[in-house]
């Protein structure tokens, strides 16, 4: 019974550790960490001018509806809807609330109020069985909705009203629209359809008139597409796009009206009211980078001087692909405009004619694929006094003689240096701290915490963000190349091919992706710091890389290479004055290819290759039965530090530290077992499946860690419906086969296998374990939960070692199958980050800390210490009261002294 | 099986008879679909001003569907096909406890708490759903702040207050004849250690004026001793 009792104290102590062991305090909300939330690439906008706080209405292709202060451009208000095609927003509509249709099958349409953005009313549509998913338009007018199935087999469109707020079915009709098929588009209150022979027709949804226009014969025949203008006027205008150009129609009265003028295929175009029932027409242009913006009368063709404007920023534009306007008499009968662009990079722009831009926000962050923090460079002072000790560079910097004598004149110089800056901080320390605040100073810091993120995004554009800020330091728009698409992923190879460490040599990066126009693989290598090409820069690589690999060692320039295979099984080395040294190292060059398809795993070797020539010879095949959804290896930069772990009888247990190791996850549908899913953990060199596991009915999400000698992984258990984490530990046993280095190759038989599987009380969308310098500091794991919290596990609670009876081992809790969810342990407090795509975790320079940065619609840096910052002062260290306390000890100490004298000369007396 | 879509008061519907008092606007053709309904429950210490519907969101399947809640706190989740689902309230500052809801071929629907190492447990809770705040997050640790017995025990505190209280209370208690018996047992037990160090570290700082240190030593020994006796 006591030791029952002791059991259960043990616990709550353990729980007590967890919670105190890492956790915030209320002041130092912001102090590590921001947030920045974003809301994707832009579908719909309505420019609000109607209430006090002027609004802009978005829907956007990440399903999320918001709302934009027209001033800021932050959020007002913002709702993220499903995700996927079940959250894919059809339609939105906002006058005197925000209407969307969204989803795919079944519609759902929701009310949302302007102001806060509740929810007003939600109801569904629901299609007929004849009817397709695909092709519905949708439409409003007057409190009713529209909805417009196209039925392609009977050439009719069927048209359904709706009570926008109650859903009720109004009326329902159909229209015959015969050789119409699928470019069609609801306008305004008309349903307007392009036919194959460039003729244009309309019909008004409400009465069902018909009206047509041959459109003039430069469109006809070509390959024309029928696109909406967003307008947000009564006057519905289309455009119908061609290869280079567009051409203008507005509907007036139930008749086309073609304009005179095309505009260029690249040109945002927007319609506003101007005065005395007359139109504006505002075209937006971006050429060389600049945006320039002019505007006509739509009616009379009369050009308006007062909103040519040309706008531009400290990076250039990309194309316009839509564009929003809202154009307002000023007293003095001149006119402004305010006009919403959005480009093919994703980015928005907010701008005033004849002003400036108001603001911009770069979507493409919420669509975030690989990213890496890199070191900054050392400051100028920092890298004369590298200079100074490295002679390999003696070359490089010409100018200053070398021995002794320029020896003695570089530690002049840096001594000087070093001296000038300690006078500029003395005596201008408060100038300083505000100029830090406007500019960025890139500089290293000594503790490494200071990096920079390189974000690589899905639609081809890197940034640069300054980790402690969040603020965007530089921006690269790749516009030929695209991403490679893995397991329904967007991907890109991503390396960093040389640190900042290697003065004078810069940092370098490589990006591998795909060529948007043809099917080869194309490389960009660039400074991270700044973003500028290095070498070649952007460029077609002239065959289709399947897999790639950053070598392990450097050149004589510190820089790794990247191996690269292409389709036709040709080795590359990128850059290519690496292939010799790369033919030195041949002997211990293994990879692997893995198609996920077929489930096919293939490892090479370039052992066979001679010093002209390259060849991969295959080593070992393993073909599994289902589909590969997952492949999980160790993060290159990890580093173990313990061998093993101490055992209660004093005896050691080495750990099973295969740095070739990897996890492959399969998944298959099982007519009994209905979903299974496996996973091997195979040496990649020599080929041979360490361990294997299978559970049944195990379905999505699955997500999977792998680091030191053990995985963990999560899946949805079909059967007791919840979400379960299996942890997996592996052990060589007692004695240690190689004290030295793991050899693949050397015979060694099958290690040690715990395991262990707990629930967790929430569902889970991403995750990842913490990473430090030297492994020394225990490991935590990072879950982002669907509540959109970030929580942080102790791996102690994963630990598959952890007893189920009455056995107890040092540091080892008692098995519980649920794992607690303290409030305490979100790292994101109550800053909820929506649809987290990855975590990356980043060593800082202190062995302590882990630099944590959360991606997916929102961004979050932070930093975690999981065994608490033991190698630094906290910083509500208490200065003061150790300054007195030591102070008040040695007056004390001194007055003593001289008391026990008196009394010691008194005594002496007596 | 045919599709109700309800529109119900919650509040005036009494829970037993609420199967009676739907009232149906509209059946359309798709089979399996049914809406789950509740009411999000404001946290009590809200103020007007809070955007707490906004940032209220309601998962189904871990949030493979979703509701949204209006300004009075009630939300609808439609197009739920009979099923077992989780029905999760998430918003950043509260947590609120889960519910599992459990609607069956007929269109039955069943609501119960949420037990995942039981699986098979019901514990019921009432349909439509109520989902009231369980706590405020803390996601903070609480500072210390200053306090007396915070003081009073920090162990520099503690350093100079307790050997003082030996040095006042010890002798008192010597006073007692039968406590100084096993003083001075626990003396000699301590002594087969303690005075070897002492005496090391006396020796090891001894120096020129070790004269006189020594006659300031036996002087306070000889007090101590007298005071004893």
């Amino acid at each position: 019974m006591s030791g029952h009792c002791v059991h259960v104290i043990r616990v709550i102590s353990f729980l007590l550790l967890f919670k105190s062991s890492f956790c915030l305090y209320e002041d130092q909300i912001g102090k590590f960490d921001w947030r920045q939330r974003f809301i994707g690439k832009l579908k719909f906008s309505v420019l609000d001018s109607k209430s006090n706080v002027k609004k802009i209405f978005v829907a956007t292709e990440e399903n999320v509806v918001a709302a934009l202060s027209m001033k800021t451009g932050e959020l007002t208000w913002r709702q993220v809807l499903e995700k996927g095609p079940q959250g894919e927003i059809k339609f939105m509509h906002a006058d005197s609330e925000v209407i969307t249709v969204s989803g795919n099958g079944p519609f759902i349409v929701r009310g949302w109020n302007l102001a806060n953005g509740y929810s007003h009313f939600e109801w569904n549509s629901f299609n007929d069985a004849d009817e397709p998913h695909e092709n519905v338009l949708w439409t409003y007018h007057h409190g009713k909705l529209y909805k417009v199935v196209m039925l392609d087999s009977q050439q009719v469109a069927r048209i359904i009203s709706y009570n926008v707020r109650s859903g009720g079915q109004l009326a329902a009709y159909t229209v015959n629209i015969p050789g119409f098929s699928r470019k069609c588009k609801a306008i305004g209150i008309n349903l307007v359809c392009l036919s194959n022979n460039g003729e244009l027709k309309g019909v008004t949804v409400v009465n069902s008139q018909f009206f047509n226009l041959d459109v003039s014969a430069e469109t006809k025949g070509a390959n024309c597409d029928l696109l909406s203008v967003d307008s947000s006027s009564d006057l519905p205008v289309l455009a119908i796009g061609c290869k280079q150009s567009k051409l203008l129609v507005a509907i007036k009265d139930n008749t086309f009206k073609a304009l005179s003028e095309t505009v260029p295929i690249s040109a945002g175009v927007s319609v506003t009211q101007h005065v005395s029932g007359t139109h504006l027409i505002v075209l937006s242009k971006q050429i060389d980078g600049v945006i320039k913006v002019n505007g006509k009368v739509l009616e009379t063709d009369q050009p308006v001087e007062d909103i040519q404007s040309s706008f531009q920023s400290s990076s250039p534009f990309s194309d316009i692909e839509t564009s929003n306007s809202l154009c307002t008499l000023r007293r003095d009968r001149s006119v402004y405009c305010q006009i919403l662009l959005s480009t093919v990079d994703h980015s928005i722009i907010f701008a005033q004619t004849s002003s400036k831009i108001m603001w911009t926000r770069e979507e493409a962050l919420a669509n975030i694929i690989s990213v890496e923090l890199v070191d900054l460079p050392v400051s100028d002072i920092e890298a004369a006094i590298e200079k100074e000790f490295d002679n390999k560079e003696a070359p490089v910097d010409i100018g200053v003689p070398s021995g002794f004598v320029g020896m003695f004149l570089r530690r002049l110089t840096s001594q000087l240096l070093q001296l000038k800056s300690l006078l500029l901080t003395v005596v201008s320390l408060g100038e300083s701290v505000e100029k830090n605040g406007l500019e960025v100073d890139l500089v290293r810091d000594e503790f490494g915490l200071h990096k920079l993120i390189v974000a690589v995004t899905s639609v081809g554009k890197l940034y640069g963000i300054d980790n402690l800020s969040g603020n965007v330091v530089w921006q690269k728009y790749l516009g030929e190349m695209e991403t490679y698409k893995s397991i329904d992923k967007p991907v890109v190879s991503f390396y960093v091919q040389r640190t900042s460490r290697h003065l004078p040599y810069p940092a370098q990066c490589f990006i591998l992706g795909k060529h948007k126009a043809s099917d080869e693989s194309m490389v960009y290598t660039f400074n991270p710091i700044n973003g500028q090409p290095i070498g070649d820069g952007l460029h077609r690589l002239g065959y289709r890389a399947v897999q790639s690999l950053l070598l392990h060692f450097v050149d004589d320039q510190f820089l790794k290479g990247v191996l690269l295979l292409d389709s036709k099984g040709g080795l590359h080395v990128h850059p290519e004055s690496q292939t010799a040294l790369v033919s030195e190292h041949a002997k211990s060059i293994f990879f692997f290819t893995a198609n996920s398809e077929s489930g096919l795993l293939v490892g090479y070797t370039l052992a066979h290759s001679s010093l002209e020539k390259l060849v991969a010879s295959e080593v070992w095949r393993i073909q599994l039965s289902h589909k590969i959804t997952g492949l999980m290896s160790k993060s290159p930069l990890e580093r173990v530090h313990s061998q093993g772990r101490v055992l209660g009888d004093r005896s050691v247990l080495y750990k099973y530290i295969n740095p070739n190791l990897v996890a492959v996850m399969t998944q298959a549908e099982d007519p009994i077992h209905k979903n299974v899913l496996s996973i091997y953990l195979i040496d990649v060199v020599s080929g041979s499946i360490v361990f294997s596991i299978v559970h049944k009915r195990a379905t999505e999400p699955i997500h999977l860690v792998h680091s030191e000698n053990w995985i963990v992984y999560t899946y949805f258990s079909d059967k007791s419906r919840r979400t379960e984490i299996g942890a997996l530990e592996l052990y060589e046993g007692k004695t240690q086969s190689n004290t030295s280095a793991f050899s693949s190759v050397a015979s060694f038989d099958s290690p040690i296998v715990e395991r262990q599987a707990f629930i967790l009380p929430a569902g889970i969308e991403a995750m990842k374990e913490t990473i430090t310098e030297k492994g020394i500091t225990s490991k935590h794991i990072l879950v982002g939960l669907n509540s959109g919290g970030i929580l942080e596990i102790p791996w102690m609670f994963l630990d598959p070692r952890r007893p189920l009876g009455d056995i107890r081992e040092e540091g080892v809790i008692p098995y519980m199958p649920e794992l607690p969810l303290p409030a305490e342990s979100i790292i994101n407090y109550n800053q909820t980050l929506h649809r987290v795509r990855a975590i990356h975790t980043a060593p800082s320079g202190l062995e302590s800390t882990c630099l944590v940065f959360i991606y997916g619609l929102d961004l979050f840096y932070t930093r975690v210490a999981p065994s608490k910052t033991f190698d630094v002062l906290k910083e509500d260290f208490d200065y003061l009261l150790i300054t007195a306390v030591l102070v008040g000890l040695s007056v004390a100490a001194y007055a003593t002294k001289r008391l026990a004298q008196r009394k010691a000369l008194k005594q002496a007396w007596k | 099986m045919e599709l109700y879509i309800v529109n119900f008061s919650m509040v005036l519907a009494s829970f037993l008879s609420f199967v009676s008092s739907y009232e149906i606007n509209e059946v359309i053709g798709a089979p399996d679909n049914y809406v789950i309904e509740g009411k999000v429950f404001p946290p009590e210490a809200v103020n007007d001003n809070s955007n707490w519907q906004a940032e209220t969101t309601v998962l189904l399947k871990g949030g493979h569907q979703m509701g949204f809640i209006r300004e009075d706190g009630s939300f609808v989740i439609s197009n739920v096909p009979s099923g077992s689902y989780v029905v999760e309230v998430f918003n950043p500052n509260y947590m609120y406890e889960p519910v599992r809801v459990e609607i069956n071929s007929k269109g039955k629907f069943r609501a119960r708490r949420v037990n995942y190492i039981q699986t098979s447990q019901v514990i019921q809770v009432p349909y439509p759903l109520k989902m009231k705040p369980m706590s405020h997050a803390r996601y903070f640790q609480v500072r210390e702040q200053w306090r007396a017995t915070d003081f009073l025990f920090n162990p520099m505190v503690l350093m100079m207050v307790l050997p003082l209280l030996l040095v006042m209370v010890l002798p008192r208690l010597m006073n007692d004849p039968e406590t100084r018996k096993e003083m001075e047992q626990l003396n000699n037990l301590a002594k087969y250690d303690m005075p070897e160090m002492s005496e090391v570290i006396t020796t090891f700082f001894a120096t020129g004026d070790k004269q006189k240190q020594k006659s300031i030593k036996s002087a306070k020994k000889s007090k101590q001793g007298s005071s004893n006796n």
